[in-house]
């Protein structure tokens, strides 16, 4: 099938594109040079045409996903829309059920999107929802921060140990990226306690978070992983944090990448940037964080923006979610998995008026604003913990208007002019730079920008068609046509099918699920597995043969080789 | 003033989700329009004009509108959900949910509601002279506010959990209650009548006030002494004691 995008405004940073019409080519899924001319013709008319959003790091997915829909039955009464003769019903607003999550990225012109955290035991979950998700390409992070493997392995300073134990982690769980949750705390937590800097010792384990960050950072390397680590920082949702993020970012000096991105994502930084030592004197340190980003190359981040309403907080930080449900008096589930992790899930509702939710909520946009290359600041709502990613629209609003700001400003306690910077920013995102926060940039991190992210040739053909003329806007003014036609894509063109036109659905095809075969030396692989077989014999309640995800549950499988060796032959 | 009579044309045996029932909806409308209006009867989409006789006298904004209804509207839910202004008369018995989510209006009932009648309730007023099921004035499942302002009177008796999570407003209750009600409490005003059992657990806020017997008293009070309100003697517990609550039960 071919098609051919005709008088768009195409904004694509890869390809040095800011707005210039220029014709797209599309056959069999790809972009190329050129089709035949019995290619259907799609007349953009001069309105924005960027590549397909690209979303690295939202909860869509999994055990603690489904434990948000359980416990939230309120949740479920709003967004409600039924069958049509293309859709299934859809539910819900911070924790939408299955399809909603595929229609409504696709809906905003996103087509891929990455579950930030499976734990390896609940990978199969994670994967029975993915593969249900309709339309988005999608992968999941899998955990390994607070894995009895990994510490053992820190412990015994055995790397090439640890990098098997993480290739075979991450074909267990079907898993693209090693993901790092307050490393050392989930163990901890199991004993009701937490970590509460880079140095705390793990008991039994005696470990430090410092040492499982390091280790993992370069075990990452040596596979040559096409994501890096994925960290969420001890002493989230704590004030004063920012400095356990700064030492946190410091440490990815000590390792050199193996390919041309960061070493270290440090995710949603709205949490982690605060400064103050307790809720009274509780401020944003945002632009020590912008700072740190602005200086170093190697280290990467992303927003987590705060959205004012109702919110599902849900982490493999299982210590922190008990401190939230105390602080909030509110509903509180806590899992743990069995030698691997912790979890929990809160419910939430930010109000403008409560002081710290709007010094939060600037905290995000400050960080955006202040770091000065968009490629190290990703637009992300942490779904659902900041707030539900159908609200991305509303933050690029804010991103692009400084009027808007000033407009929301106004109606937010006035703690924001005291404890942030934002009121004193008139810093305006263009198009290109938005493109890099929710494409270009999200598809670098990820390691994907071969085929996600732009719009060149051998690129995947997914591409967003916005109701906008880029050269007849003035987004800082017309900040309400900016939130509603990112809200709504003219049309989403996932693969090379018209999936949305004019915000509705109009095709479901399945999309794909990425995951990483990494190879390590056949020796390191043997030595690794007498260790987990030991571990499963004496400590885990299930069966090692009964661990591993099977293909049966990828049915869609993009595979993307990695690894410390070259593939072996026989 | 418009006065809308609907009556069942013939009996309801599968239930009927009829949010549309309300004077906000019914105002300004003809006879026609409030036939059309959509009602959904199990999984079938169908017609206020095809389940019932309509009809309308006068005309008027929903301030100054009656709605009576006529007959067993015993499978008719959602009646009056959401309303705003104006008054429905029932003259029999009613399904689940009746004047959920009402904020302002008034909605009479001769005999009895079944679950949920004014859940999560903001204002207006909702006057049972028959008994209440269970959940009177509650929040539905997973919601973390009840009802929130108005008033429910109940002349007869209620099920369990009357007034579960509310955070204002106020339930009076003339006969017994279930087990448990002012579950959760966080606000608002709870009176009964009767008799009930275990009265305000998790209770952080609010009062309730109990002028017959409590067969069975959760151990999370703390009996504060004698108190005097409207000229009665109650003895005062304060609770619930384990969340810290600032809850206030009155016994008789």
């Amino acid at each position: 099938m071919e098609l051919l995008i005709k008088n768009g405004a195409v904004v694509d940073p890869v390809n040095g594109n800011k707005g210039d019409k220029t014709d797209i080519s599309i056959k069999d899924g790809k972009i190329v040079n050129k089709v035949s001319s019995k290619a259907t013709v799609l007349d953009a008319g001069g309105r924005l045409v960027m590549a397909g959003g690209v979303d690295a790091h939202s909860h869509i997915a999994g055990a603690k996903v489904n434990v948000g829909r359980m416990m939230r039955p309120e949740d479920s009464r709003s967004g409600i829309s039924p069958r049509t003769k293309i859709t299934r019903p859809c539910t819900g607003y911070t924790v939408p059920n299955v399809y909603a999550m595929g229609y409504r990225y696709a809906q905003m012109g996103y087509t891929t999107v990455f579950e930030a955290a499976q734990a390896i035991m609940k990978a199969r979950h994670t994967h029975e929802e993915l593969e249900e998700i309709p339309i988005i390409d999608k992968g999941a992070l899998t955990l390994f921060g607070s894995n009895w493997p990994t510490m053992d392995f820190v412990r015994e300073k055995d790397m090439d140990k640890l990098a098997a134990y993480v290739a075979w982690g991450l074909l267990a769980s079907r898993g693209f990226g090693v993901k790092c949750v307050n490393p050392g705390g989930g163990e901890m937590w199991g004993f009701g306690k937490n970590v509460t800097g880079l140095d705390d010792v793990v008991p039994s384990f005696d470990v430090t978070p410092r040492e499982i960050i390091v280790s993992l950072m370069k075990v990452n390397e040596m596979l040559k992983l096409p994501h890096s680590v994925h960290l969420h920082c001890n002493n989230l949702g704590n004030p004063g944090n920012y400095k356990t993020t700064l030492a946190s970012m410091e440490l990815a000096d000590q390792v050199k990448a193996s390919k041309n991105r960061q070493v270290m994502h440090v995710t949603h930084l709205l949490f982690n940037s605060w400064g103050g030592t307790n809720w009274g004197d509780f401020e944003s340190k945002s632009d020590e964080i912008a700072n740190f980003l602005n200086n170093h190359d190697n280290v990467t981040g992303d927003m987590g923006q705060m959205i004012f309403g109702s919110a599902t907080t849900m982490t493999a930080d299982g210590p922190k979610q008990y401190a939230n449900a105390k602080l909030l008096h509110a509903k509180w589930s806590n899992g743990d998995v069995e030698c691997e992790d912790a979890s929990g899930v809160v419910p939430i509702y930010y109000v403008k008026q409560i002081s710290v939710h709007a010094i939060m909520w600037a905290i995000g946009l400050e960080l955006a604003l202040l770091t000065k290359d968009p490629y190290k600041m990703l637009l992300t709502t942490d779904h659902p913990n900041g707030g539900p990613f159908v609200n991305y629209s509303e933050v690029i609003a804010l991103l692009m208007s400084n009027k808007k700001r000033q407009e929301e400003i106004k109606t937010v306690h006035e703690a924001v002019h005291a404890k942030n910077k934002l009121p004193g920013l008139d810093r305006e995102l263009d198009f290109s730079e938005i493109a890099i926060m929710t494409r270009a940039g999200t598809a670098k991190v990820l390691g994907l920008l071969d085929t996600k992210g732009h719009l060149g040739v051998g690129a995947d053909a997914d591409i967003s068609i916005y109701d906008i003329k880029p050269d007849q806007i003035d987004p800082s003014v017309e900040h309400a046509k900016i939130k509603s036609a990112f809200s709504s894509a003219a049309y989403t063109i996932k693969g090379g099918n018209i999936v949305v036109k004019d915000g509705q659905i109009t095709a479901t095809p399945l999309g794909r699920t990425y995951w990483v075969d990494a190879k390590v030396p056949q020796q390191h692989h043997d030595e690794m597995m007498k260790d987990i077989v030991k571990k499963f014999k004496n400590y885990y309640s299930i069966q090692l043969a009964n661990y591993m995800v099977q293909d049966e549950y990828v049915t869609h499988p993009q595979v993307i080789k990695a690894g410390s060796v070259p593939v072996e032959v026989n | 003033m418009l006065t809308v009579t609907l009556k069942p044309k013939k009996e309801i045996k599968i239930s009927v989700e009829a949010e549309n029932i309300s004077a906000d909806i019914f105002s300004g409308k003809t006879e026609k329009e409030i036939q059309s209006l959509v009602v959904w009867m199990g999984n079938q989409k169908t017609t206020i004009g095809e389940l019932f006789s309509v009809k309308v006298e006068g005309s008027g904004p929903a301030a100054d509108t009656k709605i009576v209804l006529e007959g067993d509207f015993s499978r008719v839910k959602r009646i009056g959900e959401g309303m705003t202004a104006g008054l429905i008369l029932i003259n029999g018995n009613v399904d689940m949910h009746l004047g959920a989510k009402m904020s302002g209006g008034k909605i009479s009932v001769k005999g009895n509601v079944d679950s949920w009648a004014g859940r999560e309730m903001k204002g207006g007023e909702l006057i049972v002279e028959g008994n209440a099921a269970y959940y009177l004035g509650a929040g539905y499942r997973g919601e973390s506010c009840g009802m929130r302002g108005g008033k429910i009177t109940v002349m007869g008796n209620a099920l369990d959990f009357v007034g579960e999570h509310m955070c204002g407003g106020e339930i009076i209750v003339k006969g017994n209650t279930g087990i448990l009600p002012g579950l959760s409490n966080n606000g608002g005003k709870i009176v009964i009548g009767g008799n009930t059992s275990r009265p305000g657990s998790e209770m952080s806020k609010g009062t309730i006030i109990v002028n017959g017997k409590v067969d069975e008293m959760m151990p999370v009070f703390k009996l504060e002494g004698d108190e005097v309100v409207d000229g009665v003697t109650y003895k005062k517990y304060t609770g619930d004691v384990i969340g810290n609550g600032k809850g206030l039960l009155y016994i008789k």
